[in-house]
């Protein structure tokens, strides 16, 4: 059976390019490249290169702004208690309820840790609530600003470009983060241009074609933040422990496929993903698309289906060859749905029933049929057991569509946004 | 996350959902027996309802012929409503010899379950317990004189301790007593209380509380949390020699006397998002939110009439329109 993978904010697989080049560091050229001698000098060299390359493809002035680390969410650790220990005059915080685990739970740490850490809400297309946002800011105290570029689950924008604006007119004094990890290589990031009044950027090597075990942290100079691991001089003594050399050489060489074919993979990837969209869309009853009113990444559609499970669904679909992910709560381990689509408040008929497909520069439109194919027929699987479901009628019961009246009702209440048109 | 299922839970799971021969998915039209557990909010929902061969003359000895489940939940729940469904019609059980079956016997049916899934044997074992006091109800058979507690659901409307799940007092004291729950964990994995916001775990009267009163006090609790500082209430109260309401009244005048009509000739406005000290944060509506220079035109416009006219020392802070983006 073919395998249609469609999990690509999960990981990604590595390109045969990536693979190619990261080859030599292993049985070749694996000296240390801090040693002395001759030998050394290809993985230094190489790892320079790498370090030049992301510099350039992130608009960092210097190459020296960028840290290898070993994934983006010890970028993410590093970035915000790095500078919460390097400025212990400042105890306020602001970031996301929408934020990747990898910040979320940092920000409940600092909490802990006695700092104030305000949990910034969105709407229900998944849009930032900037007003709370600007209420939030406080001249003079606010240590960090952490707000991710593109959420992982939804993949809607945050326009972080205009928020570090706010945040550095605000107060100069605020640092402003941004876990990029889902849009590094997918989205344009000039961090001399729009972005330049973001001081911290994580990115990851396993979300764009580069294997899992690498990350990056953009550390704009002057910044003050003091390191996670200490211990040897490596990464100008910003990140201690050997270079991880094949790994950082292909995190260069993914960032530098990726953005040479950004523009057409886009509008391609988008084709596919909207045609996903209106097809499933067309064949589903009652499913919403989750961030559909918002900017969102070309490659991601999360969908929630009423009165079905989502991990029932993942199980039919692994059956079927087709890998996806769920924000239901029985895939989270924890017994809550996804902290995102909550903080949407998609409707509580709909929240356990999330999926999401996320594509690739790799999927193809034999991709997308199979999943058209598979995806209604596992939904009517579930709805015919469903306690909630008419299968004659095939349309909620009675008492079901009461239940979702009730759910629409709340949502309304809850998210009376005042930005809606 | 991928749960270590059995072979056989998948089995069940996979039979179900290709509606199988032998598998139970359905509801019997007017069912000798009918209980619900569960509700959709919660993640899992199970309607259990079953048919007996009534005896001619002895209620009691009914036989349970036909046990059928609509169930909303995750692939565990789904193979736990056939594994009671299965049981069930294999013991050919009378309704009160089925109340035998346990939360236990549906796990081991599965040949076990992930810890964190138990819930889902749990809600099975419920939902057979609401069907049998059902099928009590309308064959006339009086369970508290055959020594069955049927007291127990009215006595478990008491106080709400899990919210999010609704869960009461008098149901988890039983249920911690019955499962043997002696953590948190245990609670939330078997009946899911504590499962979601979390805030009953060290409440007062909450499951640490119960668990503590049930077994004895096992671990001291974490201090309670330092309210927040008071000076930044106080330092808010001065704004330029106006008090903040002052302050934001009189901006909002110069707004409305120079500013408004200016932008109102083109269709669009402005609104006021916050006021920090000197910091004016305002964002342009309708149709000037979609215009290329309304940053600037914010900046410029409204931040001189306010200079001008409120305080010299302002800065405006333009804001995004609805799309946030600039």
């Amino acid at each position: 059976m073919r395998l249609v993978y469609a999990d690509n904010n999960a990981t990604t697989q590595v390109a045969p390019e990536v693979v190619e080049a990261m080859a030599p560091f292993f049985a070749e050229q694996y000296f240390n490249p801090s040693s002395m001698y001759e030998a050394a000098r290809g993985p230094a060299a190489a790892i320079a290169q790498a370090r030049a390359t992301v510099a350039r493809h992130l608009g960092a002035a210097h190459p020296a702004e960028i840290l290898f680390t070993s994934c983006a969410t010890e970028s993410n650790n590093t970035a915000i208690f790095g500078v919460v220990r390097a400025n212990p005059s400042r105890r306020h915080v602001v970031t996301t309820a929408v934020e990747h685990p990898a910040v979320l739970e940092v920000g409940k740490e600092l909490v802990r840790q006695g700092l104030e850490v305000d949990f910034i809400g969105v709407d229900r297309h998944g849009r930032l609530d900037t007003t709370a946002f600007v209420k939030a800011l406080r001249p003079g105290e606010t240590l960090l600003v952490s707000v991710m570029h593109a959420n992982n689950e939804t993949g809607v924008i945050f326009p972080v470009a205009e928020l570090a604006r706010i945040v550095k007119e605000t107060d100069p004094g605020i640092l402003f983060h941004t876990d990029a990890t889902q849009t590094a290589g997918k989205l344009p990031i000039d961090l001399s241009g729009d972005m330049r009044h973001v001081d911290l950027l994580s990115l990851s090597g396993h979300k764009l074609h580069a294997p899992k075990g690498v990350g990056a942290l953009y550390i704009r100079r002057g910044t003050p933040c003091r390191p996670l691991l200490i211990g040897g001089h490596q990464e100008a003594n910003r990140r201690a422990g050997t270079e991880n050399v094949a790994f950082i050489v292909a995190l260069g060489r993914a960032l530098e496929l990726a953005m040479a074919t950004r523009d057409a993979d886009e509008r391609r990837v988008a084709a596919l993903r909207d045609r996903l969209e209106r097809e499933l869309s067309a064949r589903i009853s009652f499913l919403e698309v989750n961030g559909q009113g918002a900017p969102r990444l070309a490659n991601t559609l999360n969908l929630a289906c009423h009165f079905v499970e989502g991990e029932g669904m993942l199980y039919q679909l692994s059956a079927a060859g087709i890998c996806a992910s769920s924000g239901s709560a029985c895939t989270s381990g924890s017994l809550e749905p996804s902290h995102v689509l909550r903080a949407m408040g998609v409707p509580f008929t709909a929240v356990h029933g999330s999926i999401r497909f996320s594509l690739s520069r790799y999927s193809t439109d034999e991709d997308v049929d199979r999943i058209v194919e598979v995806f209604p027929t596992v939904v009517a699987n579930l709805r015919r057991l469903s306690p909630y479901w008419d299968v004659v009628a095939d349309r909620p019961r009675p008492d079901a569509e009461a239940l979702l009246t009730q759910a629409v009702e709340e949502r309304r209440r809850s998210l009376a946004s005042p930005h809606q048109p | 996350m991928t749960w270590n299922y059995s072979k056989k839970t998948m089995q069940l799971f996979m039979d179900a959902v290709h509606g199988k021969p032998g598998t139970h998915m359905g509801e019997i039209a007017n069912p000798d027996g009918f209980g619900e557990h569960g509700s959709i909010a919660c993640g899992d929902a199970l309607r259990f309802t079953f048919r007996v061969e009534r005896h001619p003359t002895d209620p009691t000895q009914d036989r349970i012929v036909e046990a059928r489940y609509l169930t909303f939940g995750c692939t565990s729940a789904i193979a736990a409503s056939e594994a009671l469904c299965a049981l069930i019609e294999e013991g050919h059980y009378t309704p009160i010899e089925a109340l035998k079956i346990t939360n236990k016997d549906i796990a081991d049916y599965l040949d076990g379950l992930p810890k964190e899934k138990l819930h889902c044997s749990v809600m099975g074992a419920e939902a057979l317990e609401a069907a049998v006091f059902n099928w009590a109800i309308k064959r006339g058979v009086d369970l508290a004189a055959l020594g069955i507690d049927i007291t127990r659901k009215e006595q478990e409307e008491g106080r709400l301790v899990c919210k999010c799940f609704g869960l009461t007092e008098p149901y988890l004291r039983r249920k911690i007593k019955e499962l043997e729950l002696r953590t948190i964990a245990d609670i939330t994995h078997a009946v899911k209380a504590g499962g979601a916001c979390m805030s009953c775990h060290h409440a007062p009267g909450g499951l640490q509380d119960l668990l503590d009163e049930t077994w004895g006090r096992q671990a001291p609790r974490p201090a309670a949390q330092p309210a927040p500082p008071l000076e930044r209430f106080v330092a808010g109260l001065v704004h330029n020699g106006l008090s903040p309401f002052q302050f934001a009244k009189k901006v909002e005048r110069v707004l409305d006397e120079v500013v408004r009509p200016q932008l109102r000739q083109d269709g669009g406005d402005v609104e006021i998002v916050d006021i920090k000290d000197n910091l004016v944060y305002c964002r342009l509506v309708g149709a000037c939110a979609g215009c290329v220079g309304a940053s600037r035109t914010i900046k410029m416009m409204v931040e001189q009439a306010l200079k001008d006219r409120v305080d010299e020392r302002i800065r405006v802070i333009a804001v995004g329109g609805q799309e946030g983006v600039a």
